[in-house]
């Protein structure tokens, strides 16, 4: 439910994973097969000189080292800001306010609520059940627009359309307060403390 | 098949039945999202492999661009050992950095390529989303099989998959489970819950019975 860009993953890992299988085969390649090895010293040792050429050409007018240096370092930062980029859009996507509109009344102003608002109010209907081994909410942003994560922890047995339907009855009694449809998702999520804890055997 | 092509599978085998999340056909794609790993585990992973080679790589170039001495290796050094590979370094070695450079791309290539389903079922509601993970599934399932065989809770074990539900049941010695009674039992609680997509059930009685249970 939250931000992660998906389609982006796929594609730069895709092109990571590659790269590396590439680099992983040619090396297996050369240490069995012999004419791959004089494939490689013909093909790399060409490359490398015209690579030295370019150095030659592009040096500081009366110093050793060639500008191209610099250049390279500037396209590394590039690709370090890029990927620290890439990893910071994981997972984002925390929303904080449930709402937050201008209504049509003549009086000036907005009206907003907070996340914190629904969230703490289903926490603290979802702490009293003793068939939950733990319960969180938290709201988050859906296409801009703000929507609420419950992941809850039932205990071993708990049947979970019954928990479902009376989960589905506390937000009806949210939607009442808050006075719009919030879009929800319920996560039903198994894990170490449901399964070593005791199981639920009287509803 | 797509993600997309799949959820709109989904939608229009339930167009006659209640629906699976609400009325919001927004839901649509926020379920699609809940039941597809995002890979943010092997992106954070990959991401990290490439800061971690370009900042040695910078600290090389940046070094060279100077005119400091280097500190592991100079880059043009680096570039004439590659260059004669196979050539001082054991084959042995070479082939063995090769097979795991090889793996770790391949493992990044099969998160990018394959679905990424995750282990979880939907359920039917008019208001909510609802993504339940196959382990609760089991264990509420388990439940149910064990009050209709009349076992302990160690005596059975289910196995949810997409579109398999396994029930194995281990009899207590001396007494007879009926494996239509567990199957029917299992299969009503299974209509009453109605996963989507919804898996068939398969109980297996164990032949040997447990004693002292």
């Amino acid at each position: 439910m939250n931000g992660t860009p998906r389609a982006l993953n796929r594609v730069l890992l895709f092109i990571i994973g590659v790269k590396l299988l590439a680099v992983g085969l040619l090396l297996l390649l050369l240490a069995t097969v012999p004419a791959v090895a004089t494939w490689w010293h013909g093909w790399s040792a060409a490359a490398w000189a015209r690579t030295e050429e370019l150095f030659r050409d592009t040096r500081f007018p009366g110093r050793e080292e060639s500008w191209l240096w610099i250049v390279a370092g500037l396209v590394l930062v590039a690709i370090i800001v890029a990927m620290i980029a890439w990893v910071s859009q994981q997972g984002k996507g925390r929303a904080n306010f449930l709402v937050s509109s201008d209504d049509d009344s003549d009086v000036d102003g907005q009206v907003r609520i907070g996340g914190g608002v629904a969230e703490q109010a289903l926490r603290a209907a979802l702490s009293e059940r003793t068939d939950l081994a733990s319960a969180s909410v938290a709201t988050l942003e859906v296409k801009g627009k703000p929507g609420l994560r419950i992941r809850i922890q039932p205990r071993q047995g708990v049947a979970p359309h019954v928990l479902a339907a009376e989960v589905s009855q506390l937000l009806e009694a949210l939607d009442l307060v808050i006075g719009q449809k919030t879009p929800v998702l319920v996560h039903m999520v198994s894990g170490a403390r449901s399964r070593f804890t005791r199981a639920e055997r009287v509803r | 098949m797509t993600q997309d092509q799949e959820t709109q599978n989904v939608n229009a085998v339930d167009s006659g039945a209640s629906p699976v999340a609400g009325e919001d056909p927004e839901m649509a794609r926020i379920l699609r999202r809940e039941t597809h790993s995002s890979r943010a585990g092997a992106a954070t992973i990959a991401a990290v492999l490439v800061i971690v080679l370009c900042v040695y790589a910078l600290l090389e170039s940046g070094v060279r661009a100077v005119g400091q001495p280097p500190w592991l290796i100079d880059p043009s050094t680096a570039a004439e050992r590659v260059i004669a590979l196979p050539a001082g370094i054991s084959p042995l070695l070479l082939g063995a950095s090769g097979a795991v450079i090889a793996m770790v791309g391949l493992f990044f290539l099969l998160h990018a390529v394959l679905p990424g389903r995750r282990a979880r079922h939907l359920l039917r509601d008019p208001r909510t989303a609802v993504v339940v993970d196959d382990e609760v599934l089991a264990s509420a399932l388990a439940r149910r099989a064990r009050t209709a065989a009349n076992v302990t809770q160690e005596q059975v074990m289910v196995v949810v998959s997409r579109q398999l539900v396994v029930v194995n049941v281990r009899p207590t010695s001396g007494s007879r489970v009926s494996e239509e009674a567990v199957r029917s039992a299992v299969q009503a609680e299974l209509e009453e819950m109605s996963p989507v997509p919804m898996p068939s059930v398969r109980v297996n009685l164990a032949p040997s019975g447990v004693i002292g249970a």
